[in-house]
């Protein structure tokens, strides 16, 4: 499972991953889960993106 | 910074407010509370010996004046907070204007954050949002105001800061500093050149800059607003709008969608109302004002922060929701962020000096133009009126009262040499307008959170850390530290700077890579606070810092004490951390001379800047700490009971 890595996931999760998948559409279980964890990363990337803090940061006036 | 769908949708929360049932207070008794930002007790007290400001001398005849403690440290949301919980920072928990996350060690604004928690349907590019986060006001601790409201006593408070989004336990509430603006941020303003290679290379804070092109006479831009709640891709929302450009006169037509104004060069618009389409049956409204700079020969257009706007507000500005509606109906659209005067844009240069007071006066009187209608609604209980143009004016030009600034400049800044007193002058006039709606029986407050200082010199913490061996970099030899830690080697690191006066021990189990055991903590801070007092600056021969607060020995209220900073520093009258220090940046020089635009200041040693305590009569019991003023107002109104409940009282 995912390039050779294994993760494990509780039995009722992987059923209920089962059951969406299915429903969303997806190709398989490995695509939904795979999309799902792009799309946390890119959430946690995003909050991250140091540049993006650092000029909201600098819009207050006491830092120049 | 992402804003999400869901805070749109919650505009219609806050509005719960807390209303006792009491009726044991004396009847009609009215309490008005000016809250004057940054309004300094030594130069007040000269002007009004000067005879200057009759209502201010009016008022102290029969009640009093005098300075006002102010918070450790002297920001005004830490300020502020103090006055609205009675409490210190070790209880309300806003320690500074930036905090640091210890587990990502992430530099955030302390007074509210965005929660987390919402869930989205996604169907193709779009996400169609069900329910989720929101801003979530950080200060802790119950407000003065709610002890009054809890008996039965109407409180309207307007413009509290480090209010936002407003607490919902007032009658009537307007939040003030701490709102952003449309996009979540203190200042972003925008601004439209056909100059090529306009502010090429420099760092432009606050704002940004666009070039344009002018075809036959016109030119095509776009305003932006927050990321589209709706794409599941990260896309600003834009709002087109198109500028005709008169041949002849230095004239142009700005036309916004069903918007259309006519600038001549040298004007500011009014609020311009503006929409942002997000899916085919959805928009975000938000305000502009614009200021045409000039049409020829290059064309250039300023554009404010993007406004909440009161009339339809897309975040809870107010408490009832549709008060903000109310006071915009009666007098007009006004700025809705907090700090709405743009020093940014006048520190990046963008805007010239004239162009910043015409622009912070827009801000001032807008805000002042509110006060008759407030007090004409007033009829008994508390109100409490803000007004924070003299501290905003006062941070970009205070090097005018100090030719020993090193940014005067005697050419020109000699113009400008009574214009903080004219705003002084200004404050008094709205003294004189609440001293003639009150009897005897009434008490009027005026306040301020804090002094003001002209900031000559700037200490670079992290610099100093450095140099004393707390702070280890990882390249000795980094020219330009563009801060954010880059360059601090965290394994061999046991103390850093983040904010404006914290430091922190980068502590071992609590810092995301702290080295320093927790039985090795008190006797390091002992040894920094007193290599910090005996740091003396080699041009002024004076000291660098004149306090060394440690939090367990200065704060007496816990709840929060654990997110504060180890130390705060209380510069020396005349010298503040710089802001390349709050961010993270090391860099090489531990001082160095202040020469920007933003030249006085308060975040020092809180002794050195009190604030001021104006009333029209003794008040029950004296306060002489801005902490202690809520209760005294409470006992104002006849109500001896402590703010926090089961509080000790000081």
């Amino acid at each position: 499972m995912f390039g050779g890595g294994r993760i494990k996931l509780d039995k009722d999760l992987l059923a209920r991953v089962k059951k969406y998948s299915d429903i969303a559409g997806y190709s398989s279980v490995e695509e939904f889960i795979t999309h799902a964890l792009e799309k946390e990363l890119a959430k946690l990337e995003d909050a991250g993106s140091e540049e993006e803090i650092k000029k909201r940061l600098k819009g207050l006036g006491y830092i120049s | 910074m992402r804003v999400r769908f869901a805070l749109f949708l919650i505009a219609g929360l806050g509005c719960g407010c807390a209303r006792g049932s009491g009726g044991d207070r004396a009847p009609g008794k009215r309490v008005i509370i000016l809250g004057f930002d940054g309004v300094d007790y030594e130069f007040t007290k000269k002007l009004m010996d000067e005879g200057k400001l009759p209502n201010f001398s009016r008022a102290a005849h029969e009640g009093s004046f005098g300075p006002l403690e102010t918070s450790i440290p002297p920001q005004s949301p830490v300020a502020w907070s103090n006055f609205i919980t009675g409490m210190d920072s070790g209880g309300h928990g806003i320690f500074d204007f930036l905090h640091r996350n210890p587990e990502t060690l992430v530099p955030v604004f302390s007074m509210s954050e965005v929660a987390e928690g919402g869930t989205t349907l996604e169907i193709g590019k779009y996400q169609f949002p069900l329910s989720g986060g929101a801003f979530e006001l950080l200060r802790r601790g119950r407000a003065f105001w709610e002890v009054l409201e809890n008996h039965g006593i109407e409180t309207t408070v307007i413009r509290m800061p480090a209010n936002y989004p407003p607490s919902g336990t007032a009658t009537r509430e307007l939040s003030g500093l701490g709102t952003p603006d449309l996009r979540g941020n203190y200042s972003d303003f925008s601004f439209y050149t056909s100059k090529l290679f306009a502010f090429a290379g420099e760092d432009i804070a606050g704002g940004d800059v666009y070039e344009v092109d002018i075809y036959d006479g016109v030119v095509e831009a776009k305003l932006y607003g927050p990321d589209n709640p709706f794409l599941i891709e990260t896309e600003k929302l834009a709002s087109e709008f198109t500028v005709f450009l008169d041949p002849v006169d230095p004239v142009a037509k700005i036309v916004a969608g069903s918007e259309e104004v006519v600038l001549r060069e040298g004007e500011w618009s009014g609020w311009v109302p503006v929409e942002f389409p997000m899916i085919p049956t959805q928009t975000l409204g938000g305000m502009v004002r614009f200021y045409l700079r000039s049409v020829r020969p290059d064309f250039e257009l300023y554009a404010s922060s993007i406004q909440i706007d009161p009339m339809a507000p897309a975040f809870p500005i107010s408490t009832p929701k549709d008060y903000a509606t109310e006071l915009a109906k009666a007098g007009g659209r006004f700025y809705v962020q907090g700090l709405p005067e743009d020093t940014k844009a006048r520190e990046s240069g963008v805007i010239t000096t004239e162009e910043f007071l015409a622009q912070a006066h827009i801000a001032g009187k807008e805000f002042a133009d509110q006060f008759p209608y407030v007090l004409d609604h007033f009829d008994d209980g508390l109100l409490f009126f803000y007004l924070g143009n003299v501290d905003q004016i006062s941070h970009v030009m205070w090097k005018v009262l100090d030719p020993g600034h090193p940014a005067y400049d005697p050419e020109v800044d000699p113009k400008y040499a009574g214009l903080i007193e004219e705003l002084y002058v200004g404050l008094d006039g709205i003294v004189g307008q609440a001293l003639e709606r009150l009897s005897t029986d009434d008490t009027l407050v005026v306040m301020s959170d804090h002094g003001f200082a002209s900031w000559r010199r700037s200490f670079h913490l992290n610099a100093w850390l450095k140099e004393k061996g707390y702070l280890v970099v990882k390249d000795p030899g980094m020219e330009e530290d563009p801060g954010m830690f880059v360059n601090v080697d965290w394994a061999r690191t046991r103390a850093y700077g983040v904010g404006l006066n914290g430091l922190y021990v980068n502590l071992k189990g609590r810092e995301k890579n702290g080295i320093v055991p927790e039985e090795k903590r008190k006797a390091l801070l002992d040894e920094i606070a007193a290599a910090l007092l005996a740091e003396v600056d080699p041009k002024t021969g004076g000291p660098v810092v004149t306090k060394a607060y440690q939090r367990e020995e200065t704060y007496k209220d816990r709840g929060e004490l654990e997110i504060g900073p180890d130390i705060i520093v209380g510069t020396a009258k005349g010298t503040r951390i710089s802001g390349q220090s709050a961010l993270g940046a090391v860099g090489k020089e531990v001082l160095t001379d202040n020469v920007d635009e933003w030249s006085g200041d308060h975040l020092m040693d809180h002794e050195t800047v009190p604030g001021i305590l104006l009333t029209n009569r003794p008040l029950k019991r004296p306060a002489h700490r801005l902490q202690d003023l809520g209760q005294s107002v409470l006992l104002e109104f006849g109500i001896d009971e402590s703010i926090q409940p089961g509080e000790r009282e000081d």
